[in-house]
């Protein structure tokens, strides 16, 4: 079902912690909750849950406003990122413990769990106790107790992040799957950005409480709208150079650079590693000293310092650069944006021709 | 403190142990022993070994179990009764108030305090002074208690939480037997239950609840609150989390709670002297009853006082395996 | 996969979950307020009347304070407050320096900063402890205790007694050796034991022609002896049967609480290189600081109460030497004396809150603020 959240505000004592959010998931839709720690993610999947009272605002589920409606009543199943199993009960009255709580007789109680617990292929675990599991198996049994009825909604609070990488790449795809099999509206938290890039159909950005952008990923990552998303969404980061902007040109130290930009004393010019190619000292945007070198696997990380900035790069893995070789770089003239470093606003324009995401 | 690797101190400790040990199980023994000696062996005593230096009989036991047979066992039933219905009442209702303080924010106002015991005051008054029957000037003050919050609750101010709460119910604990057992035997008298066990069962629960709120509130503070949360997720009340989830992992807890409320209600005397005579007599009264006009019956008596340890080392051996973590939360915490 | 839906938002179970909290307080408020708050209003009230049964009901005179003065001034002074012994020059000077000790953790706590209600609880605090060493100096020390003196000698000597034991045997239980398990069931025990059992059997016990240690006595010369008549040695066989029963108590919370401790702490204080007394000291001790100040909370609440043991062990005697306030109260209710009971046993809920709310704030509550 839709879930929507207008104009939300919440604080904790003088806390502005959710600051006047608008969020909408539509039917069937993934949207992932990106930001910092801190950020108030927990926080608003706590609100839609009700399991907390939004301070102003509304929620709405479906067609109803369910603003001041105890959880119970919301009809949402959710993943926490302790998974919260019962400790005292077995696999499959975990599973099983939504059906039970809605009367549903024993014997199709323990045929919905025995399905949900082969779904997420744990059905060999049912007759075992929580403490007698793996973490990965845990989280699936959480996963099952989610899907053994239709929820309205699933909201998961960053379930992978107990997983040590390899599980976690197994259990983002089977997550997609598994979502898009039952078509089940899901709000999901995380910080990691791969998560958001591969799980998300959308991508709330936060930042302290605030929705700084919202996206396709493919959107958040292409076309930051300020420098928090541009810094924050992207490894490595973005690149980020100090300066002016003077009549569409980008001064930095002794380097310039031609920019389709609105004149801005301190502003700040972003551009991906992807974005930067190495060139002849002399013929480049910005002449450096090499300043350091990474090995990734497939390529090569070069970070070259001009002036005060650093500035990174992706060259080929055979890249044999020593530290403090002279190293120029050339920037990608239709993938700069530039930021105004007061406000963090975009001030290019080309975020005007990209239009409102 | 560990006088594990140095010889002469480990045997100091042993001797400690086993002295206190005898300290313990000495009395304990006399007592059993006692229950199996004729008058005249108790009388004409000491005597410590049974077939050695005297004859054990069983006449006490008979006497207590085939000839008295129902004087014995009803008292017990009655213990019994007692003890289960007031430990399960005291334990629910403590347990639940401990719950709802450990996870519920509360706002009494200092006005609607005011504002009952003037209800109370003034019923009394009416009660003493006027002579109105107690019914109705209970009702009236109730009442009365009931608008005067409705109608003045927006103007008040001040307010007590969840830890003023906390500690008016702990303290309670304070509150010495011999104050309120007047009063409480004429408020019996007036309901006409004196010598009956509901009238025990309730007064036990109430003096024993604080313990129970005392312990268990530690409890369900220290379990995680996502279990709870998730349950609510799933569509459980809160009355269905507190039973299924919250009540299941503090069953530590409830355990020793259990087995100190049913201790102390199983073994009280002071109360049940007052409020019981005949009907609703218990162990511990029948116990205090052999000290008869012709002297302590030390026979009759001890075979009871046996009879009396009995269930409780049953259940505690029950309990056992839950009861030295479910002290400590509560003791350390509090 | 089952297709459960939606539980039904009835108007009901809607009501119950908005206002699931009260329903959880509701049950122990009902019942504190109704057998706990009115009999404590209704006592007092009892305690300012003269109670008399007259045909067909009873009948209640309003005496004003008459029931107290009597206890603190009057006929029943002596029985309550018992009575005073000479004084001596020592006892001048112990409470001087008594009282300029007092004054100065007053001086110290204000400088603090503990504020207006921590200052006057302070006051009380101080002015009670001042009025228990006067009580101390001139009725147990020389004079002839009341029931008072005799309560707080129960309290304080008993208390001090169990929980000098009870830490003994924990810290025995734990320090390695072995059959720690066998011992824990075994001190558990007494506390199983209803205490008219306890007192009944300590009779038996005490029994000095057919006791158990008849023999010893007769050996020692002390047949024609009898302890019942010694007014110290009677408190003294109820204070052991007292601790007979609630060592266990003590034993078994300090036993969890030092089992509590981080092993590694003590560990490492023994690789630091602290002797055993040292890591008592220093790291369990601390440690089990909180549980030991609660469970001396405890203890002391419920020995304020204490009835059952001096009423069977030696009915109050000899004379009125081993009869608590709680018992004072009882007796005076089997005299019919409801307002004279009433009156007593208000005393004795003054004097154990005051004391207990002082402990509790002075010891129990700063000893946990350090966790
Ligand atoms: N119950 C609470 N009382 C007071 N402040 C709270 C409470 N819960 C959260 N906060 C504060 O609200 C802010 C947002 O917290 P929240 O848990 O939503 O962050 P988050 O984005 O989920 O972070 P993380 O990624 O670390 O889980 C934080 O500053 C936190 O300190
Ligand atoms: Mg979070």
């Amino acid at each position: 079902m839709r879930i929507a959240m207008r104009n939300v505000n919440k604080w904790f004592g003088a806390n502005h912690v959710v600051n006047h959010v608008n969020l909408e998931a539509e039917e069937g839709e993934f949207v992932i909750l990106l930001g910092p720690s801190g950020c108030g993610k927990t926080t608003i999947l706590r609100l839609i849950a009700g399991l907390e009272q939004c301070d102003e605002g509304q929620i709405i589920i479906g067609e109803r406003d369910v603003t001041a409606l105890p959880p119970k009543f919301r009809d949402l199943a959710m993943v926490f990122q302790s998974y919260a199993l019962y400790p005292h009960k077995t696999v499959a009255d975990n599973i099983a413990f939504p059906l039970a709580l809605r009367r549903v007789p024993a014997g199709e109680r323990r045929q919905a769990a025995h399905e949900a617990a082969a779904q997420v292929k744990i059905a060999d675990l049912l007759e075992r106790y929580p403490r007698q599991l793996s973490g990965g198996q845990r989280q699936r049994v959480a996963l099952a107790r989610a899907i053994v009825r239709r929820p309205a909604a699933f909201l998961m609070d960053e379930p992978l992040s107990n997983l040590d990488a390899r599980l976690r790449s197994h259990m983002r795809a089977e997550l997609k799957n598994i979502q898009k099999r039952l078509g089940i509206t899901t709000v999901y938290v995380t910080h990691d950005q791969i998560e958001a890039m591969t799980l998300g159909d959308r991508v709330v950005v936060l930042n302290q409480g605030e929705v700084s952008q919202v996206g396709p990923p493919g959107e958040i990552y292409g076309n930051p709208r300020t420098l928090f998303v541009a810094d924050f969404v992207g490894s490595p980061p973005m690149n980020q150079v100090r300066g002016r902007v003077r009549q569409g040109v980008f001064y930095a130290g002794d380097s310039k650079v031609a920019v389709d930009a609105a004149d801005c004393e301190h502003a700040v010019l972003g551009v991906r590693t992807e974005d930067v190619a190495p060139a002849a000292a002399a013929d480049g945007d910005f002449a450096g000293v090499i300043y350091a070198s990474e090995l990734l696997g497939d390529c090569t990380l070069v970070t070259c310092q001009t002036g005060d900035t650093l500035l990174a790069l992706k060259t080929d893995k055979n890249f044999a650069g020593g530290i403090g070789e002279p190293f120029g770089v050339r920037l990608n003239r239709d993938r700069l944006f530039l930021f105004d470093a007061n406000h963090g606003r975009r001030i290019d324009n080309n975020a005007r021709r990209a239009g409102k995401p | 403190m560990a006088p594990a690797g140095f010889r002469p101190l480990r045997i100091a400790g042993y001797a400690a142990l086993v002295l206190w040990s005898a300290v313990v199980l000495f009395p304990l023994y006399w007592v059993a022993i006692t229950s199996f000696k004729t008058p005249s062996q108790v009388n004409g005593g000491p005597y410590y070994l049974p077939f050695v230096d005297f004859m054990p009989s069983l006449h006490a036991w008979v006497y207590l179990l085939v000839d008295l047979r129902n004087d014995t066992l009803r008292p017990f039933f009655n213990s019994f009764v007692v003890a289960l219905c007031s430990t399960v009442l005291a334990v629910l209702a403590g347990a639940m108030a401990a719950y709802g303080l450990s996870r519920f924010r509360y706002r009494v106002h200092l006005g609607s305090i005011g504002l009952f015991l003037l209800a109370l005051g003034l019923a009394a008054v009416a009660v003493v002074q006027a002579g109105v029957h107690w019914p109705v000037a209970a009702a009236a003050a109730l009442a009365f208690f009931f608008l005067a919050v409705r109608a003045l609750a927006p103007r008040m101010r001040r307010s007590v939480g969840n830890q003023d709460i906390l500690f008016w119910l702990i303290s309670q604990r304070i509150l010495p037997p011999v104050v309120v057992v007047i009063p409480v035997y004429l408020m019996f008298q007036q309901l006409n239950m004196l010598d009956t066990l509901p009238a025990l069962v309730v007064t036990y629960a109430t003096v024993n609840l604080p313990i129970v709120v005392w312990i268990m509130y530690d409890f369900f503070n220290a379990l995680p609150r996502d279990l709870e949360e998730s349950a609510a997720m799933d569509g459980a009340s809160r009355m269905v989390i507190f039973l299924t989830v919250a009540l299941p992992l503090a069953r530590a807890g409830l355990a020793a709670v259990f087995l100190l409320v049913w201790i102390l209600s199983w073994n009280e005397y002071l109360l049940a002297l007052f409020l019981s005579t005949a009907d609703s007599q218990t162990m511990p009264l029948l116990v205090a009853a052999q000290n008869a006009t012709r002297g302590p019956q030390w026979w009759y008596m001890s075979a009871l006082i046996v009879l009396m340890i009995v269930p409780v080392i049953a259940l505690a051996m029950l309990l056992m395996r839950f009861i030295r973590r479910g002290f400590l939360v509560g003791a350390v915490k509090g | 996969m089952n297709a459960a839906g939606p539980p039904p938002a009835g108007r009901w179970s809607l009501w119950a979950d908005r206002n699931a909290g009260s329903i959880f307080l509701l049950p122990a408020a009902v019942v504190v307020l109704a057998f706990s708050l009115f009999p404590l209003l209704a006592s007092f009230y009892l305690s300012l009347h003269r109670f008399k049964f007259v045909s067909g009901g009873f009948e209640l005179r309003h005496v004003g304070w008459l029931n107290y003065k009597k206890l603190l001034f009057g006929s029943q002074q002596y029985h309550f407050l018992g009575t005073a012994g000479e004084w001596h020059a020592a006892f001048t000077f112990v409470v001087v320096a008594a009282a300029a000790a007092l004054i100065f953790c007053l001086y110290r706590a204000a400088r603090r900063g503990v504020g207006a209600a921590g200052i006057v609880g302070r006051v009380l605090a101080a002015a009670a402890l001042l009025v228990l060493l006067l009580l101390f100096l001139r009725i147990i020390v020389t004079g002839v205790p009341g029931t008072l003196a005799t309560t707080l000698v129960y309290v304080f000597a008993g208390g001090a007694l169990q929980f000098a034991i009870g830490l003994g045997l924990a810290l025995l239980c734990t320090s390695g050796l072995r059959g720690g398990n066998f011992f824990r069931v075994v001190f558990f025990l007494p506390l199983m034991v209803t205490p008219v059992g306890i007192a009944y059997a300590f009779r038996m016990l005490s029994d000095m022609s057919k006791g158990p240690f008849a023999p010893l006595w007769k050996f020692f010369g002390g047949e024609n002896f009898s302890w019942a008549a010694d007014p110290w040695q009677a408190r003294m066989v109820v204070i052991i049967g007292d601790s007979w029963q609630w060592i266990p108590f003590i034993f078994i919370i300090m036993l969890a609480a030092i089992e509590n401790v981080d092993n590694e702490q003590r560990e490492a204080a023994r690789m630091d290189g602290a002797d055993a007394w040292q890591v008592f000291a220093h790291v369990t001790w601390p440690a089990v600081m909180p549980a030991a100040a609660t469970v001396v909370l405890i203890r002391a609440i419920e020995a304020f109460k204490i009835i059952d043991l001096p009423n069977i062990l030696t009915n109050g005697g000899p004379g009125i030497a081993t009869e608590s306030m709680a018992l004072h109260a009882f007796a005076a209710w089997r005299t019919l004396d409801l307002g004279g009971s009433a009156a007593v046993a208000y005393l004795l809920l003054v004097v154990s809150v005051v004391l207990s709310i002082s402990f509790f704030n002075l010891v129990v509550a700063p000893s946990r603020r350090l966790r």
